[in-house]
């Protein structure tokens, strides 16, 4: 084991003895004697869980409704492929919720949204009565034309046993092998994740001798961090990386790992699916999606439903649509907002003041592996346009040349990224 | 008293003045949401685990003076020269004074402004004076 994840997991294992947190008493007073039901317990849901019980003193009683016993975390799951990180390393359990903080945790299928979040009922647990609801329930995949089966073409981009298949997969390439992946038309769950999983793969194959990996991307670019992919792309992997834009895929065979794209026949050792996505079932079966193709639209203020007679749910992260790239790093800034604007709305007070207007941000950095001991990142950074009454860019920045030093700084980021929205 | 003192006095009462009006007058969950979006790297109120630095121990002044630092560097390089680029110096102000309260040490005021606001002020306060002498 190496230094650097060493590192990592004695921070992750040390679990954050945060202090308790002196409330803000005007906000934490007024929310005595009522209930948020957070539905989903990824980033976004574990992360509002939390805020909503520091920021309330532990006033605001939570329940986290997930169908599974913990979380598996999609950030650093390109380094299950090459080895340099395990699942075990990247599942998140919801114990320090529970216990520290006094969340309610319960592992059960949320089936019905009832009229503008006053409860929701629970598939084997009855009905939970609330006075808000905090959807978190991700992305949920659009099935591409052809014959799909992510058992034989995974798509491993909800972390988990699909993670598995896929690192199983490429590690038994051998040398002039060939990877075909696809890269959905956004919007997508983590922009630059595509491209680093190409050059993770490309690395692989680079040090058993060389092979081909064609990166068949749905959109007319790169999508995220452009000039270290290009560059990347163009140079370390020129010999093994085809870049195809504009590549909208037409069919999947998934049998014969056959992908039609942009009228041209890809046959893979190897393929992987990333499919186009949405949000879920549930969230399009209430109503949520309406107006957001696919996805819940929400004030960026509040992450409160945009959607006539749903003001009092809010949908945050992968799920809704706002403006903002769809990230953990960025799940969680949108689910601090939520939480502080849930607080005040209990408790009588504006979330539309001025002073508030101007100071809702949110931001998202990201760690990207380009080889197996080097990473790049990112950065951009959200702020509410007051004029134009939504989230805006405001900046962004990436890394000028991947780097062991970013290699290591990204295990102290995930870390921390993990620590603050589970523990 | 020499002209530079008196200056000196009446540029530190005022922005003793500005802190303290700024301070009352803020909506404290907007600091600490604001706050709170350092924590995805640097950790739940600033308590960051592992190799990151943390900013729970971190003074009103050098926080806030640290970040106006990055924010004017000619050339952003590292990630948090363009992390500050993404907030406004009252927002920088607001985080600075979080933190610093937090940790006990908001006594000590910044001075506000950028280093180029500054420079840009004090010349035209030397020019007011040269004005003035030449009266």
């Amino acid at each position: 084991m190496n230094f650097n994840r060493r590192r990592f997991l004695q921070a992750f294992g040390a679990s954050a003895a945060v202090a308790a947190v002196p409330s803000i008493a005007g906000a934490a007073e007024g929310t005595q004697g009522t209930h948020v039901v957070v539905v989903g317990g990824g980033f976004a849901g574990a992360t509002a869980a939390k805020y909503l019980r520091m920021w309330s003193d532990k006033k605001i009683r939570v329940t986290l409704i997930d169908p599974k016993a913990s979380h598996t975390s999609c950030v650093l799951s390109n380094l299950v492929l090459n080895g340099n990180i395990t699942l075990n390393e990247l599942t998140l359990s919801y114990d320090s919720l529970r216990s520290f903080y006094g969340v309610e945790v319960i592992r059960d299928h949320v089936t019905e949204l009832h009229p503008d979040g006053a409860g929701v009922t629970l598939k084997n647990g009855g009905d939970l009565r609330c006075d808000r609801v905090v959807i978190a329930t991700g992305i949920a995949f659009k099935k591409p034309q052809g014959d799909v089966n992510y058992k034989e073409t995974p798509h491993a981009w909800i972390a988990g046993s699909q993670t598995k298949l896929l690192a199983r997969q490429v590690r038994g390439l051998s040398a002039g092998d060939t990877f075909v992946m696809t890269i959905p038309k956004g919007p997508y769950r983590c922009p630059p994740g595509p491209y680093e999983r190409a050059c993770v793969v490309a690395d692989m194959l680079q040090q058993k001798g060389g092979g081909k990996v064609f990166v068949l991307d749905e959109n007319d670019g790169i999508q995220a961090e452009k000039a270290t992919f290009s560059k990347a792309f163009g140079g370390l992997y020129s010999e093994i990386i085809e870049y195809v834009p504009n590549a909208t895929v037409e069919s999947v065979d998934s049998a014969n790992h056959e992908v039609r794209a942009d009228g041209r026949l890809y046959a893979g050792d190897v393929v992987n699916i990333i499919p186009r996505q949405r949000a879920l079932w549930f969230v399009r079966k209430a109503g949520l999606t309406k107006g957001g193709d696919g996805w819940a639209p929400v004030d960026p203020l509040t992450y409160a439903s945009t959607v006539p007679g749903f003001e009092n749910v809010h949908v945050i992260g992968d799920s809704q649509t706002s403006y903002q790239p769809k990230s953990a790093h960025m799940a969680n800034s949108q689910a601090k907002v939520c939480a502080d604007a849930i607080i005040r709305s209990l408790a009588g007070l504006p979330n539309d003041s001025l002073e508030r207007k101007q100071n809702i941000t949110t931001n998202s950095a990201c760690y990207s592996p380009i080889t197996s001991d080097e990473a790049s990142w990112l950065t951009v950074n959200y702020a509410y346009d007051t004029a134009a009454g939504r989230m805006m860019k405001v900046h962004g920045g990436e890394a000028e040349e991947w780097s062991r030093e970013s290699y290591q700084e990204m295990f102290a980021w995930a870390s921390n990224l993990f620590t603050d929205s589970f523990h | 008293m020499t002209t530079d003192s008196i200056k000196a006095l009446c540029l530190g009462l005022f922005t003793v003045g500005i802190a303290q009006t700024a301070m009352a007058a803020d909506d404290p969950t907007i600091n600490r949401l604001l706050a709170s979006q350092c924590a995805q790297c640097h950790g739940t109120n600033g308590h960051a685990v592992g190799d990151m630095d943390g900013l729970s121990d971190e003074s009103f002044k050098d926080l806030y003076e640290d970040l106006m630092d990055m924010q004017s560097e000619d050339r952003p390089e590292d990630i948090m020269d363009h992390q500050a680029l993404g907030y406004t110096e009252d927002q920088i102000r607001r985080i600075a004074l979080y933190f610093g309260t937090r940790s006990g040490k908001a006594g000590e005021v910044p001075e506000f402004g950028s280093e180029e606001k500054k420079e840009e002020e004090d010349e035209e306060d030397e020019k007011e004076y040269e004005e003035k002498d030449d009266d």
